[in-house]
């Protein structure tokens, strides 16, 4: 049994049937489908997400701390980067925990992929091959064909503007909650870049990938954010200044 | 250090699905599996690549290639280049004209002797694709389209006729005429009725729980046509309930692709699960079964009392009708083309005109159990 069988077997499978029975169940919207399997995914993920938002807490908490060592070794660079790292270890926290979770994510995000082409079947070539993946429940059967219209989305095709800013902006406010401030201005210049890119790489991949994919990302972004918003209590760095900000790094 | 360990996330993150949006894994691109047609000694079938070509059967020479050339679909999304409009349906042949529906959204009229375009509707743009066969009564074409509409034009010009409300959100099936009415089903698991002389809709129409897979096929005044419920339909023309459903326990192992065909009041249908049933047209009781081992996706043909029928794999089975055939039937004859199947097939006078998926057209002798012959269709760089 090759890779692709295996996949399948274990993830693909079981993800793209689970999105035809909810369809049925929905009355056959399928955006809806989608909407509520990234409900269960964030809810079946959501030890890992907890430990995330611990960890964004604990930095929160930090930031008196911080902002204490800045105005303390403002002028010194490398000290200022050594506390802060010091701090950060005392306290049990990592700055790039939060990418973690996205990680994990990824092969869920493939499966779905995959279930959305398949299950959407804009080609007779892949109607006829999810015959083929289907399991034998009746739920299934009967939801066969999908309608892709959802909203003023077509979820099997691809390149919607209004979407991609969406996923974009909730992608940044998100990011912005979670980062934690940088420890030197090297490493915040390329956090910025990340809380730029990220959003923008995201805006794009939305524009190329089926509208159903986007649609998982917008959802799971915005459940993100009022989690992160509620667990936190507020709106996280993105109320935070940049520790240097105020630093001129000419004397690094 | 860390600005690389970003970077190097960021990569890793991203890699896998762009990957996967390029890939054909998760979703197939239209390839097209146009069957074959046979007329006046000449194969007609439309190619992997694009292509409507003529062989002549006698010398297996190819007698002309013509290429369809669609616009590129345009977009930022992989898989696009392709300018060739994949083939679905059957090409038709009618007169001096063969007649095909292309997956780009436009019907061709060739002539058949070059091979050289009459008409193609319409002349500028498109319709929504055509993956359905076209279907010809009365000096008129009549086509089915992914905008859910059925379309009517005329056989000499390509003159538009009609065109009736939109049906469906697609419809990839064949319409079927039947007197002066035109029948089509549904994805979303309608038959309906049109006048054949302006395209309206008549007072009947069918409504399963389930959408059809199969184009219907009418014999007497009976509708039989495979769903997605793993079931196949008989609908009687009037009824708003189901004469009868197959099989009448429990559904069977996969849905009825391919349409049924009915001979002297015995239904032959084909389904993914791999097996032919023939089922008694007035009851839908099973009369015998027979496991082909691969999934039937084309429609069985009849020849003379011969049935034939194929699995997915490449394996004709040849039943003999005239035979009493027991609960497990067993095939007269069984002969692989080594090659993969999707298409509608054609059969006439002993040989059986396949296409396959390797883009060779194979030509089966029942009587020699074997390929008497076989042309590629790939065209040599």
């Amino acid at each position: 049994m090759g890779f692709i069988e295996v996949w399948n077997l274990i993830i693909g499978n079981p993800v793209l049937n689970v999105l035809i029975a909810l369809s049925h169940i929905l009355g056959g919207i399928f955006g809806l489908a989608i909407i509520v399997l990234t409900v269960i995914v964030r809810l079946i993920s959501w030890p890992l997400t907890k430990r995330q938002l611990n960890s964004t807490k604990a930095l929160q908490d930090m930031q008196p701390k911080i902002q204490e060592l800045q105005k303390k070794y403002g002028k010194n660079q490398r000290k200022l980067q050594q506390e802060m790292m010091k701090l950060y270890k005392e306290a049990g926290v990592n700055p790039l925990g939060c990418l973690w979770p996205m990680l994990v994510q990824f092969p869920i995000w493939i499966a779905l992929y995959q279930a959305i082409m398949s299950a959407l079947a804009t080609t007779p070539e892949s109607l006829l091959g999810l015959a083929q993946r289907l399991y034998s429940w009746d739920i299934v059967n009967q939801a066969i064909p999908l309608g892709s219209k959802f909203l003023w989305l077509d979820l099997g095709s691809s390149g919607d503007f209004i979407l991609a800013i969406i996923v974009g902006g909730t992608m940044w406010v998100q990011q912005k909650m979670t980062q934690a401030p940088a420890v030197d201005p090297r490493q915040e210049s390329t956090q910025r870049m990340m809380t730029l890119m990220m959003p923008l790489m995201f805006g794009f991949l939305t524009l190329i990938m089926p509208s159903g994919l986007a649609l998982y990302w917008g959802v799971s972004t915005i459940i993100g954010i009022i989690t992160q918003y509620f667990f936190t209590g507020g709106w996280g760095y993105l109320k935070f200044g940049s520790p240097f900000q105020s630093t001129p790094t000419k004397g690094k | 250090m860390k600005q690389a360990k970003i970077l190097f996330l960021i990569i890793i993150a991203l890699l896998p699905l762009v990957l996967v949006s390029c890939a054909t894994w998760g979703t197939q691109a239209a390839g097209g599996w146009s069957g074959t047609a046979f007329h006046d000694g000449v194969i007609y079938a439309g190619t992997k690549d694009g292509r409507v070509v003529a062989i002549n059967s006698s010398s297996q020479d190819l007698q002309w290639s013509r290429p369809i050339v669609t616009e590129p679909s345009g977009g930022m999304s992989c898989g696009q280049s392709s300018v060739y409009a994949p083939m679905y349906g059957t090409p038709i042949a009618v007169g001096d004209l063969v007649y095909i529906g292309t997956y780009s959204g436009n019907v061709y009229a060739l002539t058949i002797a070059q091979g050289t375009d009459r008409w193609v509707y319409p002349r500028t743009g498109s319709i929504g694709a055509i993956v359905g066969s076209p279907v010809i009564a009365d000096e008129t074409i009549y086509i089915s389209s992914s905008d859910g509409m059925v379309y009517a034009l005329d056989i000499r010009y390509g003159d538009f006729k009609w065109k009736s409300e939109p049906l469906a959100d697609k419809l990839w099936t064949s319409p079927t005429v039947m007197g002066d009415t035109l029948y089509v089903s549904t994805f979303d698991g309608h038959i309906y009725a049109l006048s054949l002389e302006m395209g309206e809709l008549l007072d009947w129409s069918f409504e399963s729980e389930a959408g059809f897979a199969s184009s219907p096929v009418i014999y007497e005044d009976t509708i039989f046509l495979g769903s997605f419920d793993r079931y196949l339909y008989a609908v009687k023309k009037g009824s708003n309930v189901p004469m009868w459903k197959f099989p009448q326990e429990k559904p069977a192992g996969n849905w009825f692709w391919a349409s049924p065909v009915v001979n002297e009041g015995i239904v032959y249908a084909g389904c993914l699960d791999g097996k032919l049933y023939a089922i008694e047209a007035k009851t839908g009781e099973k009369i015998w079964e027979f496991d082909a081992g691969n999934p039937i996706v084309s429609s069985p043909v009849l020849m003379d009392n011969l049935l034939i029928v194929m699995n997915e794999s490449g394996t004709v089975y040849v039943f003999d009708l005239s035979a009493e055939l027991e609960d497990e039937a067993v095939p007269l004859k069984a002969i692989s083309i080594d090659a993969d199947v999707r298409s509608s097939f054609c059969a006439q006078e002993g040989l059986v005109y396949i296409r396959g998926e390797d883009n060779w057209i194979y030509v089966v002798d029942v009587d020699r159990e074997g390929v008497s012959w076989k042309v590629s269709l790939t065209i040599e760089e």
